[in-house]
């Protein structure tokens, strides 16, 4: 497997590839020859050098986000928002972003694969498939065929059930590690409704969130991500922002968010909740019935503040304070989910919140029916483990398995190893290595969804499409296909008319078509949604639901929390979801935001729990519980209760390719296989575990240098009564904390920043030639950034940034050029995370240019710090004199491990070793607009060039330009001059003082730090 | 003293230059060992990348750059003894400025491989010259780094001039007494010196003009390195007391550098007659008294630093000797206590306290003691162009970029090779050439005449 491209694919592409390659070659590189096409392919306009794009559907994760990917020289080289998209309106975070690493992803199988023994042997495709239908044919009961797939929504899902019919297999099993029947189970019992309805987030001024990670994987982050924005940003204009608190037993990037966490006890949120929802009815009530009322607060009675203090070791003033926010707000919302909020009481957590929404009348309004999310088509987990059972006890004969990973994704109790070898046929139709993969018998790999037809409907009025943006990587058949083919040599007649699952598609799309009400030809209707992505509808729906009071008598949940140690909190990772991004380069290489760790597992302790075990930052512990073992880093961290300790899920991979495997630890082994009884998800939060440090420090790779910016001011922040008022911070701003902490060294705060002086050299705009008509700038808008790190895989995808692995990123030597910087503000509990995007500033007065003694920075006319490769001789003065530190050096030539390399953008040179390399605002773009705008015969309109950071950002915090216009979006938003300075009270410039003149200024965070008025 | 006779010191001299003992042969093999070394190590590390090398980020410069300007600072001794001693009439450079001399050449040529090795393409260095080329690229005169280029060569090549014109007469002497190949050797190089009054009055002359050209270089040649740092933003290097601190330390570690040479030399060649305790005790009071300048200006940039308020400058000044400023907590939990620290100390005791005992006159005079401070000397000096490279780069303006540095066994190849190139050159060097100035020796002495005492 591996590097079998056909020869004539591997020609198209070398043309493609030629220009970079040529730049590559270097000095040490032998020559390669350049291939011109002789024939272009006339299926397309084809245009060498133009990038064609298809919009098509993200399948990274079940929240089907609206997908553009650009293909150059019929290769996709980069993934984008579909702007069209009603859930994610252009943007994706930083998995779907990386998603072209799935498509590219070395651990991709090449070709049908037969087990011989403990080796594999490549077999030609057909008679893979004859196998597989011969041993369906040779089923005595076709009930023990059974199949397991990771993906069942859409028409595909449909698909699945019509195949399992036509060959008389059980039902499908669709396996989502991470589901939300919790959610479904609560709304059924509380309101009649077993589905996800819309949270309005975007609605609410008073946001209380329940340990979901909305922000993260919860849901639809980048739809959450863009109301989470419109909610809590601040309204310049107005001066007021919304109010986020996060009760939780962790902090992850949602709660680092928000404006106060409360921390509790694991497994309490209910009883929070309840004791929330009975202070708000005695505050208003008035959205509920009286005699509803009555029953309500008979109910909630035994959940007083007292009792709540208890329970959750959250102090009653808080409590109450928390309460009288709720209530007070003129609109609130109260979320719950997550694995945090996944116990074996999850179910009764959700119709506790349920119940606090309900009093404080946000059904309706903030949480909305009717335009349900269909986002999770996963089977709950007690199913799973009925088909554990069965297959134990010999009763799955052919289990097929298709982009489901259970043997790493669920826990080792659940005795999936041990039923899988009963299994006499394991038939993996899974595209690249993963464990169960290799447990199998016979493996047909599949396409990954931007090689494949398909469709989702994420919610109601959101019909999206799924197209093949390219050829195949390799020449294999997508999953679909392979099951019609085998349905036939199976002898099934019902697929006659169906050739492919095109047609399948295409037919179940006439359906749509009359659902949506288009009346085109089929032809036209299906042209048109190809390029659109799919058909987007508002849905208008009354949303509103009836407390059902029946949800009062159910039984109280179980969940106390057996055993003595520290509560296991296993969260779901920003980067790897449940895991399934754990294969991508890019996302083992991108730190997570808080921890700012890399290609590792860890283990967040609280400092005070730490301390009484005797366990240092970084050390090695063992962590154990009562299932099992593993050895990971302790990681001091705030955000974690102190009577917890939590492990990110996704890593500690054995068969999934090189760069996975070996990779921190598989957090599930820890854990029993237990569900809520009331829904069947899986309970993450049921367990405790003992901590053992061990006499050695882990190799914990983290990119930050310091957690503290020593009153730095890197990153800013002010209060809302500041803004109110229109002053800027004084000088010191931002680390009010950290002055104090720098004041040990002898320093104060006072004096450490000084305004800059007037300069003594005329400034650049008055170099003849310079900054007209473009001066190209950037604002970076503190308060809406969340620290996502979409931005940063974006730049990796756009510009051919090199992967490193973790011990040269140990080194200092990741080649991001764009980073999220993380600071840690104060102690215990009221602590903050401050993240910022840090990029090269394109200053004015730049300190690498004037040291670079070749000219291979300089400053170009359009204000960018232009960096030429060719030239440049590798001194790394520019880098030292930077005082951002954006530069990176190839202090190696990198490999772009095949097929990897086919993902290189051809219009990003490709750098060798040697070599300086940074942002310059992806000139590439700023010089495609600037053709097409020349060829049009008009300057380069405001917005037309978007960096691939800007372009996905979900918050829109990023905003670029250009600054010689004055009515340009971003000189709006980040004005010059002194007046403009006095004006505009959040901005600021990072190490303004230095006289730097950076292009991109940054918008202060604006901290709510007491209750606010509704 | 009154003992020594120009022939005495023609024979003391060129005894030196007769087939040598088995244990140079020794010597010879290895350095030229380690000099092998470090272009074994310096061949892998273009093939592979300088990733090889400690150096990261953010601390873009470490040992190579350390080596360049600890080599340039052994480099300023021999000028500043043939030259500036020179011009100031002081009597007691002559024995050993011809050692320092050749020192000055060999270091010159040594650390300006250094600049070669640390780029990331060495085979486009040559891009730092400005040559008239077709694609009308020109050099970036703004950057310190071009400075250095016309720096270094200009000292090297002035050097190397004043070097060779030294050696001229002392090259017609050895001619004289040569046979065979050597002589043909020695007669070419001696350029047709026949010792004529005529020859020694336009000599006399042109050295007097070459050592006063020669010593403004020896005041820019470091105050010219020092701007490579200086020059820049960084806190710890950006400082204007950079010229004058980088000149002393070059002459403090140049002239221990002589001691360390000169004090073995002397023992196996026998020329305690030449080199007397007063020749090294004029030298140790030279120490002496730039190791104060050295002291004193690492005061004033902490005294600065503390004065400036400047949070950047507080920042570094408090980290190279305390290391993380304050109490980071828990979250941190790094080494307070590192290299960086231990390198710092390391340079205060090796530069300040070291050379305090040379307050005495029975310490400056004892060769042991004199050249155990030399080394100490060298060794701290090492480290103080470290602590100023590494140090800085490591704790600047953003802590998000904090980073660290650890040296690789290819840094210590290329290192140690350095030190090899460096002293097979010497050992050459003293075996090939006269490593005593015969002609300046006898000026010292009284003239053999057979009646004594008319003095003109």
């Amino acid at each position: 497997m591996g590097n079998d491209i056909q020869r004539r694919d591997f020609f198209k592409v070398l043309a493609a590839t030629g220009a970079a390659t040529a730049a590559v070659a270097g000095c040490a590189d032998p020559p390669e020859k350049l291939i011109p096409y002789l024939v272009p392919p006339t299926n397309i306009e084809f245009v060498p050098g133009h990038p064609v794009e298809y919009a098509t559907t993200c399948m990274e994760c079940p929240a089907a986000c609206g997908m553009v990917v650009k293909t150059r020289e019929g290769r996709a080289i980069k993934a984008e928002g579909n702007p069209d998209h009603p859930g994610n309106a252009g943007a994706l975070c930083v998995r779907g972003q990386a998603s072209l690493q799935t498509l590219y992803n070395p651990a991709r199988l090449a070709s049908a694969l037969v087990r011989e023994g403990t080796t594999w042997k490549a077999v030609p495709w057909t008679q893979a498939e004859t196998t597989l239908a011969e041993r369906i044919r040779g089923l005595s009961d076709r009930r023990q065929l059974v199949y397991l797939t990771g993906n069942g929504a859409g028409t595909r899902g449909r698909f699945l059930d019509a195949w399992l019919a036509a060959l008389g297999g059980a039902p499908k099993l669709v396996f989502e590690p991470l589901g939300q029947q919790n959610i479904k189970a609560a709304n059924d019992q509380s309101f009649r409704r077993p589905e996800i309805p819309q949270y309005r987030i975007e609605q609410a001024t008073f946001l209380l969130n329940f340990g979901s990670d909305f922000l993260e994987t919860w849901l639809n982050p980048v739809r959450q991500a863009r109301a989470f924005a419109a909610m809590h940003a601040i309204d310049d204009a107005k001066r007021s922002k919304g109010r986020f608190v996060h009760v939780g037993p962790h902090v992850s990037l949602t709660g680092a968010n928000a404006d106060q966490w409360v921390a509790i006890r694991p497994g309490s949120e209910r009883i929070l909740a309840l004791a929330l929802a009975r202070e708000v009815l005695q505050r208003r009530g008035k959205s509920v019935s009286p005699p509803e009322a009555a029953r309500l607060r008979e109910y909630l009675a035994p959940y007083t503040l007292e009792s709540a203090q208890d329970a959750t070791g959250v102090a009653k003033d808080r409590i109450a304070q928390l309460a009288r926010e709720f209530a007070g707000a003129r609109s609130s919302l109260a979320l719950a989910g997550g694995t945090l909020a996944a116990s074996e009481a999850g179910t009764a957590t959700q119709v506790a919140v349920n119940l606090l929404n309900h009093v404080a009348g946000n059904l309706g309004k903030t949480v909305h029916f009717g335009e349900a999310q269909q986002i999770d088509h996963g089977a709950p987990f007690s199913e799973v483990l009925a088909l554990v059972k069965r297959m134990q006890a010999g009763a799955v004969q052919l289990l097929i398995v298709d982009g489901a990973n259970p043997l790493h994704a669920l826990p080792a109790t659940a005795g999936f190893a041990d039923a899988l070898a009963k299994v006499p046929t394991v038939v993996s139709l899974s595209p690249a290595w993963d464990e169960t993969t290799s447990k199998a018998h016979l493996v047909l790999p599949g396409l990954t969804f931007l090689e494949s037809w398909g469709d989702a409907f994420p919610q109601k009025g959101v019909n999206a499409l799924v197209q093949p943006v390219m050829a195949p990587v390799y020449p294999l058949k997508s999953v679909e296909d392979t099951l019609l083919a085998v349905a036939r040599a199976a002898g099934a007649t019902q697929f006659e008319k169906t050739a492919t699952y095109y047609d399948y598609l295409r037919a179940a799309w006439a359906g749509v078509q009359k659902e949506v009400g288009n009346r085109e030809a089929f032809d036209v209707f299906w042209r048109k949604a190809l390029q659109a992505g799919g058909v987007f509808q508002q849905v208008s729906a009354s949303g509103a639901v009836r407390l059902d009071l029946r949800v009062l008598a159910e039984p109280a949940p179980r969940g106390k929390l057996a055993g003595t140690g520290l509560v296991l909190l296993p969260t779901a990772s920003l980067r790897h979801h449940d895991g399934r991004g754990a294969r991508n380069p890019w996302l083992q290489e991108i730190p997570d935001p808080i921890s700012q760790v890399v290609w590792d597992s860890w283990a967040d302790i609280h400092p005070t729990t730490a301390k009484r075990l005797g366990i240092a930052h970084g050390q090695a512990i063992r962590v154990k519980s009562p299932y099992g073992e593993v050895e990971t880093a302790a990681y001091l961290h705030y955000g974690v209760h102190e009577d917890a300790i939590a492990i990110p899920l996704g890593q500690g991979r054995t068969d999934s390719g090189r760069d996975a495997d070996q990779r921190g630890v598989n957090v599930m082994t820890l854990l029993p296989a237990v569900h809520d009884p009331a829904s069947g998800q899986f309970a993450f939060v049921t367990t405790r575990v003992s901590v053992e440090p061990l006499p050695h420090q882990a190799f914990l790779v983290q990119t930050d240098g310091s957690p503290r910016q020593l009153g730095r001011g890197i990153i800013q922040q002010m209060s809302l009564e500041q803004v109110a008022k229109g002053e800027a911070p004084a000088a010191g701003h931002g680390g009010e904390v950290a002055a104090a902490a720098a004041g040990a060294a002898g320093q104060s705060a006072a004096g450490t920043v000084h305004a800059r002086a007037a300069s003594f050299y005329p400034p650049r705009e008055r170099t003849p030639g310079y900054h007209d008509p473009y001066r190209w700038g950037m604002s970076v808008d503190g308060d809406r950034c969340t620290g996502c790190s979409a931005c940063v895989a974006a730049c990796y995808a756009e510009n051919n940034i090199p992967v490193v692995g973790k011990e040269r990123v140990g080194l200092g030597r990741e080649m991001s050029w764009l980073r999220i910087e993380r600071f840690i503000e104060g102690r215990g509990e009221e602590y903050q995370t401050l993240l910022q995007p840090m990029f090269c500033q394109q200053c004015s007065n730049a300190g690498c240019e004037p040291v670079c003694p070749v000219y291979a920075t300089y400053h170009n006319p359009e204000g960018l710090n232009a960096q030429v490769y060719n030239r440049c001789v590798g001194t790394r003065y520019c880098s030292n004199n930077c005082a951002y530190k954006v530069r990176r050096f190839n202090w190696f030539n990198y490999e772009f491990k095949s097929p990897l390399h086919l993902q290189l953008n051809p219009d990003v040179t490709v750098r060798s070793k040697g070599v300086m390399e940074k942002c310059t605002f992806c000139v590439q773009r700023i010089q495609h607009a600037r053709l097409k705008a020349d060829g049009e015969g008009r300057p380069i309109k405001d917005g037309e060039v978007q960096p691939a950071c800007v372009q996905t950002c979900p918050t829109r915090a990023l905003t670029f330009g250009n600054l010689a216009d004055p009515a340009s979006e971003v000189s709006r938003k980040s004005m010059r001059g002194e007046e403009a300075r006095q004006k505009r009270v959040r901005q600021y410039e990072v190490l303004e003082e230095l006289a730097n003149l950076p292009a991109v200024t940054y918008q202060r965070r604006v901290r709510v730090t007491t209750e606010q008025e509704a | 003293m009154t003992a020594i006779r120009y022939a005495d010191v023609n024979a003391d001299v060129l005894r030196t230059l007769v087939r040598p003992k088995p244990a140079y042969y020794l010597l010879v093999i290895g350095f030229a060992s380690a000099l092998m070394l470090g272009a074994l190590s310096l061949a892998i590390q273009i093939d592979v990348g300088l990733g090889l090398s400690g150096i990261s980020h953010p601390v873009g410069w470490g040992v190579y750059i350390t080596n360049f300007v600890f080599w340039i600072g052994i480099g300023h001794a021999g000028t500043l003894i043939s030259a500036v001693f020179f011009l100031t009439r002081a009597p007691w450079r002559a024995p050993v400025y011809r050692a320092a001399e050749a020192m000055t050449v060999f270091a010159v040529m040594t650390a300006g491989l250094f600049p070669l090795i640390h780029v990331g393409r060495i085979w486009y260095a040559y891009w730092l010259i400005p040559y008239p080329n077709q694609r009308l690229l020109w050099v970036n005169f703004k950057s310190p780094l071009l400075w250095d280029v016309f720096a270094v060569t200009t000292y090297l090549t002035i050097s190397i001039t004043f070097f060779v014109i030294g050696l001229v007469p002392d090259i017609a002497a050895m001619r004289d007494n040569a046979k065979g190949l050597r002589k043909l050797i020695y007669t070419s190089l001696a350029l047709g010196w026949n010792n004529s009054y005529q020859q020694w009055l336009h000599y006399a002359r042109g050295y007097l003009l070459l050592a006063a050209l020669a010593t403004p270089l020896v005041f820019s040649v470091h105050s010219i390195v020092s701007w490579d740092f200086a020059m820049s933003l960084i806190p710890g290097w950006h400082t204007t007391i950079f010229a004058p601190y980088f000149v002393a330390g070059a002459i403090f570690s140049g002239l221990a550098m002589v001691l360390t040479i000169v004090i073995p030399m002397r023992a196996v060649f026998g020329m305690e007659k030449y080199v007397t305790p007063h020749v090294m005790q004029s030298m140790a009071k030279t120490i002496l008294f730039t190791s104060i300048i050295v002291g004193y200006a690492y005061a004033t940039e902490f005294f600065i630093a503390w004065y400036s308020g400047n949070p950047f400058e507080r920042g570094i000044f408090y980290f190279r000797p305390f290391g993380e400023i304050g109490d980071l907590d828990p979250i941190a939990g790094k080494g307070q206590f590192n290299f960086a620290q231990w390198s710092f100390w390391t340079m205060v005791f090796c530069n300040v306290i070291s050379p305090l005992p040379l307050w005495r006159y029975k310490i400056r005079t004892n060769v042991w003691a004199l050249f155990l401070i030399s080394i100490l000397i060298n060794i701290g000096m090492w480290f103080e162009r470290f602590n100023i490279v590494v140090s800085s780069l490591q704790r600047d303006f953003n802590p998000a970029n904090w980073g660290s540095y650890a040296f690789t066994i290819v840094e210590w190849g290329i290192t140690i090779g350095s030190f090899g190139f460096f002293f097979t050159l010497f050992v050459l060097f003293a075996r090939a050439m006269p490593i005593m100035a015969l002609a300046e020796v006898k000026e010292g002495l009284e003239a053999p005449r057979r009646h004594p005492a008319q003095h003109h």
